[in-house]
């Protein structure tokens, strides 16, 4: 039999227990890897598989769950060796049973970005690597996974380099989260959604304290639930566990009723648990939970069901926006990433994300700010563009379920994007067009809402995970136009029970003070089932007409959360704050700077820009503030959060001014190019970055190439870009090596540029030892070096 | 595990902001710790895992009894003298606060910053309690202070043994990068010699510290524990 039969055949499936308890009761040493047993003493596994088998189990797992090239590095074999010799090992204790093998494949080892070091991409050629060797496996088990990231890798591995059956589960504390912070929902909806046969959770916990994981489970699937408990929870002291076999089937038994259709055991269990849970499960029959799944998106951390009205914040996009433009070309995603976060904390539910723009490669870029965003900000994306291979690159790397945008009624379009929503199990918006254009009616739009619905549902898509956008159009070039958007939006809501999306601020295009025509919209729109507005969530009245809207349906209980946005302190303390500055006097940026106040700097800075041109400010008060900050520092007299705090305040002043320059088409003035970098196998970068900010400050063009840097990328921007002076960081003495190695790298390559670097474990001798031109003790003092730098290289070039 | 507030004192000193310099946070300062505590506080999840084992302390190295690790080094061998056992260690803050801290590298570095100097705070503070709750389930024996991979002669390249050893991977979520950094970045692993007998009270001093040449407290006369 295979894996379906099974699901489909027998009452329960069983499993099998622990491995590594089993092993320890041999001799197995502590910290010893187990799967080289598999080579050396394959009699021991053969046994230990029978007991199982004997004991009931429908399924083993191959000895090979740390079977991987990193787990594996010392040990002598190769993971092909290892991973063939543990799956024959099960087989042969299989022979003249119905029971399966199942390779069997846990956590590397290594956290993936953006806490780790190890990429997406290397995570999946790891278990593709795992998945090859294990091609003699009747299935594929991924286990005691904790980040969500690292296991949609891995099902990516298999299911695009072998058609077996796949089983997920994995590791919740009782905080109904991994370790990762990865919720169950999360994990369900991705999971089903990029295809997996059977999902679960295993190890951590025992079957009792497992118990509202897996009921939450079961309400968030429609898959069949494996359940793999530790045998209780373990004792500090001594590290055993504390429930007995009768104990463990008793408090098993007690999932059936939640939908549960595979056991079997974890941490702690041995044969006679599988036996006790067999005989357990003989009188019972399988529930089938069968819950409805609602509309959502996700990521590791935060589901956001489309129970009500959510907010999609449209800022990510660089159509119309010269310096979000300029930020793309130039690669700078803290800017992207600063719009993000802001959007964030004004009150977006979902982000949009589009990136194109005529001169940068829009898939790499994508990948870049999808990643980078999804490293800071706790909501889920829309993934924008109008390219099919940019999507395919997004959902890939995407962590979590997003959405698509988009799709619409053109045969090419349906071909190319549907079945990347479904093989990566996204939601998707369709926009009501096609080859015609826009229709005129609402009854046109709705007949390609419904196309759309039709092919969607053809390839298996969810009706829950097609959302539909029936357009707005400018509402001064086509006065009736609006009323037809809303018509068609209420019938696809109402005939075809669809979740419905709108990009809402065009309607008022053309107009004076659009926000009052794009609010009220907002709100009809709202009124006729608008569940997905997309809008600046900046924006107070748009905001605040979905806040205000989910009052009245009576989603916000108790209008807690605007009671929350509009009630609180914040407001109060901002005002109190800002009558304490006008005080002060309403205009001193000089102020505002030494005392750190961000928006005030900003706000001042833009009041200035009325009268003076830029370059007056920088050189009349922005430099010399940061000048005489810097020389207090200096003498110690304020330290260094203070510094930054003001340096922080400049930036946004400088944040500003360039805004003014992209508007005005005027360029900034650069002092220099200097390449930062935290050097490979470092990811300690807050120092980097606070150097980043201090050199920006004063003028420099810092090209950031991030952390755990690779030297040749490092070269290869100092030869492309023509870079006189590099910045190198380092925090570790292991990662010292890196640091010369970069060094080494650059000067053997002759590359005519200065090296600075710094870092808590540098000494100025070290420094001078590994070839570097300048030790950097702090921040302030690389800014002196830069200066020291391009002066001379002025002075040269004269 | 709780911890309900951070060692804004000791922060402070990672900032190097001088002795007694706590008093004089004031204005917009004062105000973003006050911000970045209570988000931390919101997302630390102290954890800690421990084993005890036997070991045998010999010159320049311990082994661990029924383990594949040996702790070498005159300093861990100096450290454990005269312990029967030791503890294996690892605390950590959990994955939430590198997030945090993350997000406030793009609002700002000060922010970064000041949490960033907060958390190391925190996981000192985490590190006490395990330590207490340690001694309360071990029983009333002498202990030694914690000493961590990275001290003196005790290589930091033991990490990923330890960690192995102590199952941290699994029933903490830490790990362990190529360069030794241990993730979560505000986690912490150590060794406690338990001995039958009274051990005299030491401390951390600045003898067995790699940082000893190029530290800030030093060259003002001051000590960083």
């Amino acid at each position: 039999m295979d894996f379906k039969k099974f699901l489909h055949e027998k009452e329960f499936v069983i499993l099998d227990g622990a491995m590594g308890t089993m092993l320890q009761a041999r001799g197995l040493k502590t910290g010893e890897t187990p799967e080289i047993l598999n080579i050396e003493n394959p009699a021991l596994l053969t046994d230990i598989h029978s007991e199982y088998i004997k004991a009931g189990a429908d399924i083993i797992y191959a000895n090979t769950f740390g079977a991987n090239r990193y787990k594996l590095s010392k040990s002598g074999y190769s993971v092909e060796e290892i991973i063939k010799a543990g799956i024959r090992n099960a087989k042969k204790a299989c022979e003249g049973a119905d029971v399966l093998t199942a390779l069997d494949i846990g956590p590397i080892g290594q956290l993936l970005e953006p806490s780790g070091t190890l990429t997406f991409e290397e995570a999946y050629d790891i278990y593709k690597e795992q998945v090859i060797a294990g091609s003699d496996a009747d299935l594929i088990v991924f286990e005691t996974m904790t980040d969500l990231y690292e296991i949609k890798a891995a099902v990516l591995a298999a299911k695009e380099n072998c058609d077996k059956p796949v089983m997920c589960t994995m590791t919740f504390e009782e905080n109904m989260r991994t370790f990762t912070g990865c919720s169950v929902s999360s994990m369900a909806l991705t999971l089903e959604g990029l295809g997996v046969d059977a999902i679960g959770v295993n190890c951590s916990l025992g079957p009792k304290e497992l118990y509202p994981v897996v009921e939450e489970l079961c309400r968030m699937t429609k898959l069949p639930v494996a359940v793999k408990p530790n045998a209780g929870l373990p004792d500090p002291v001594t590290n055993s566990y504390n429930i007995t076999e009768a104990e463990f089937a008793s408090f098993t038994e007690k999932l059936v009723p939640l939908g549960v259709k595979l056991f079997g055991g974890c941490c702690g269990t041995k044969p006679s648990f599988i036996t006790a849970i067999k005989s357990a499960l003989i009188e019972k029959t399988y529930i089938k939970a069968d819950p409805v799944i609602p509309s959502a998106c996700c990521t590791p951390q935060k589901t956001v069901l489309i129970d009500r009205p959510r907010i999609i914040g449209e800022r990510i996009n660089p159509t119309g926006k010269k310096r979000f433009k300029e930020a793309l070309l130039a690669g700078d995603t803290d800017y992207i990433l600063a719009q993000a976060v802001e959007q964030v904390k004004g009150g977006a539910d979902i982000l949009d994300v589009n990136v194109g723009t005529p001169g940068i490669d829009e898939k790499e870029m994508m990948k870049r700010v999808v990643k980078a965003i999804q490293s800071v900000a706790d909501v889920p994306l829309q993934l924008d563009s109008t390219n099919p291979e940019v999507l395919e690159a997004a959902l890939r790397v995407y962590n979590g379920k997003p959405i698509v945008n988009s799709v619409n009624g053109e045969e090419k379009s349906l071909k190319t994007v549907l079945p990347l929503v479904k093989k990566y199990g996204a939601a998707v918006v369709g926009l009501c067009l096609d080859e015609n254009g826009i229709p005129k009616t609402a009854e046109g739009r709705f007949k390609i809402a419904e196309k759309i619905l039709n092919r969607a549902l053809e390839l298996g898509i969810r009706r829950e995970d097609v959302y539909i956008d029936c357009l707005t159009l400018t509402v001064s070039a086509e006065q009736e136009a609006a009323m037809v958007t809303l018509d068609a939006l209420e019938r696809v809501k109402n005939e075809l029970g669809l979740r419905t999306v709108l990009g809402v601020s065009n309607i008022s295009f053309g107009l004076p003070d659009r926000v009052k025509i794009s609010s009220n919209f907002l709100t009809m729109a709202l009124a006729k089932g608008l569940d997905l507005p997309i809008i600046n969530p900046n924006t107070e009245s748009m905001t605040a007409a979905v806040m205000a809207f989910n009052v009245l349906k009576g989603y916000d209980g108790n209008s807690m959360e605007y009671i929350a946005r509009y009630g609180g302190e914040i407001g109060k303390s901002e005002k109190t704050l800002n009558d304490k500055n006008a005080e002060k006097g309403d205009n001193d940026l000089g102020y505002a700077l030494e005392n750190g106040l961000r928006s005030e700097g900003a706000r001042i800075t833009a009041e200035l820009l009325k009268s003076s041109d830029p370059m007056t400010i920088i050189n009349d008060i922005l430099i010399p503030t940061l000048d005489k900050t810097g020389s207090e520092f200096e003498k110690g007299k304020i330290f260094l959060p203070q510094l930054i705090l003001t340096a922080g305040a400049a930036q946004s002043c400088f944040e500003v001014i360039k805004e003014y320059y992209a508007k005005t088409g005027e360029k900034a003035v650069s002092k220099g190019k200097i390449i930062l970098a935290t050097v490979k196998g470092d990811i300690h970068d807050i120092g980097k970055n606070i150097v980043k900010v201090l050199l920006e400050n004063y003028g420099y063009e810092v090209l950031d190439l991030g952390k755990d840097v690779p030297c040749e990328t490092v070269l290869e921007c100092a030869v492309r870009e023509n870079i006189r002076l590099v910045g190198l960081s380092a925090l570790m003495t292991t990662t010292l090596a890196s640091m010369e190695e970069t060094i080494r790298l650059l000067r053997e390559n002759k590359v005519d540029c200065k090296i600075m670097v710094g870092g808590a474990v540098l000494t100025p001798e070290y420094a001078k030892k590994i070839g570097a031109d300048f030790y950097a003790k702090d921040a302030k003092e690389s800014c002196d070096i830069a200066k020291k730098v391009f002066e001379s290289i002025g002075n040269s070039d004269c | 595990m709780q911890i309900e507030k951070l060692n804004r004192s000791e922060a402070f000193r990672y900032m190097s902001t001088g002795e007694g310099s706590e008093g004089k946070i004031k204005g917009e300062l004062l105000k973003i710790t006050e911000e970045c505590e209570q988000m931390l506080l919101k997302v630390i999840e102290p954890r800690f895992i421990y084993k005890i084992f036997d070991i045998k302390v010999c010159e320049n190295k311990v082994n661990v009894l029924n383990t594949f690790l040996t702790l070498k080094g005159k300093d861990i061998s100096d450290h454990l003298k005269g312990c029967s056992r030791c503890v294996l260690l690892c605390v950590t803050l959990s994955a939430g606060v590198d997030k945090l801290i993350r997000t406030y590298e793009t609002e700002g570095m000060e922010k970064a910053l000041v949490a960033d100097s907060l958390a190391s705070a925190a996981v000192e503070q985490a590190c006490e309690l395990a330590e207490e709750e340690i001694r309360s389930a071990v029983g009333n024996y002498g202990y030694t202070w914690r000493f961590s991979p990275g001290y003196g002669d005790f290589p930091l390249d033991i990490q990923e043994e330890l960690l192995k050893v102590i199952d941290a991977p699994k029933r903490i979520g830490v790990n362990v990068t190529d360069s030794l950094i241990l993730i979560p970045r505000k986690s912490v692993t150590a060794v406690i010699g338990v001995s039958e007998n009274e051990v005299p009270k030491g401390r951390r001093g600045c003898g067995s510290c790699n940082m000893k040449d190029r530290c800030q407290y030093r060259k003002n006369y001051a000590h960083c524990g």
